[in-house]
């Protein structure tokens, strides 16, 4: 593999990948503490998820380099993450 | 569409549809197949919850959500590193990629030290595997996950010991799909509760 993308682009990108994925985590982390140990509640959940989603899009297109991939692929991991993330919060709410 | 179009693995049209995906195309299948296994692991764990909400509730709140928010902090970190061991290795600097491999496998016996610690605690409370239904799918999913990073290691020393390309590229890719597991295991056990 032939970089076309310069080091210090290059550099930054995954840099920023991986705030982003400190700054999830933290933001969920918060969501979900600001609600104690017993019970998260509907908005800290969907938080935790949303930002889960999220953080494996950025793994995904930047750790793995889905970017690169045609649009047919990343549709398909995008509707495989929905489809586990979105059914875990239906399991959620019909619990609720 | 390719910012890196010189892959090896990714210019011949051999496997398809799977040639347009970035790296060695098996190693996405194996991305695939995990996603799958462990996507109807969480979901099975989603459903078993809806039976038994209390309880799953009692046993999330004995987790420590500061560790599995460590351990995630962790994990997300090394697959930063392995990425920049990627990079390295890609403009040519094969010592720089082993050192970025080696920080990204020191943070990768960093998770397991503090899972450890949390296997740790549960069972000087008295909690295993058979203690209910949560923990039987808690140390299954977060165990089955463990020997995955377990794995993931030795791929890492494979391909910093052989550190072409195309091997650290394959083996990053393995590490990732840890870090991607763990990042929907997490939330699912530790936070939505």
């Amino acid at each position: 593999m032939q970089p076309t993308e310069s080091h210090s682009d290059w550099s930054r990108r995954l840099a920023r990948a991986w705030m982003l994925l400190v700054g999830l985590t933290l933001v969920s982390l918060t969501a979900v503490l600001g609600f104690g140990h017993a019970e998260a509640g509907l908005p800290a959940a969907a938080v935790a998820l949303v930002a889960s989603y999220f953080k494996a899009r950025a793994v995904l297109d930047h750790f793995l380099d889905l970017r690169r991939a045609d649009k047919g692929w990343r549709g398909f991991f995008s509707g495989m993450l929905v489809a586990i993330l979105g059914g875990l919060m239906a399991t959620y709410l019909i619990a609720a | 569409m390719s910012d890196h179009p010189t892959d090896a693995t990714s210019d011949s049209r051999e496997w398809g549809a799977l040639s347009d995906l970035p790296g060695n195309p098996i190693m996405w299948v194996l991305i695939v197949s995990e996603l799958l296994v462990f996507g109807a692991f969480f979901l099975g764990f989603g459903t078993a919850r809806i039976f038994n909400v209390e309880m799953f509730r009692a046993g999330q709140g004995m987790l420590d959500i500061r560790l599995g928010g460590l351990n995630t902090l962790i994990l997300v970190s090394s697959g930063w590193l392995a990425a920049k061991a990627v990079q390295a290795c890609a403009e040519g600097n094969g010592k720089g990629a082993r050192l970025w491999l080696s920080g990204a496998g020191a943070l990768g016996v960093a998770f397991l030290v503090v899972k450890s610690i949390e296997y740790a605690d549960k069972a000087a409370h008295g909690i295993d595997i058979e203690t209910n239904t949560f923990f039987t799918l808690f140390y299954l999913m977060t165990g089955f996950h463990a020997l995955h990073v377990v794995m993931g290691l030795v791929l890492l020393v494979i391909v910093g010991w052989r550190n072409s390309l195309e091997n650290l590229e394959t083996g990053a890719a393995f590490w990732h799909m840890v870090d991607l597991i763990w990042l929907i295991l997490f939330p699912i056990v530790y936070l939505v509760r």
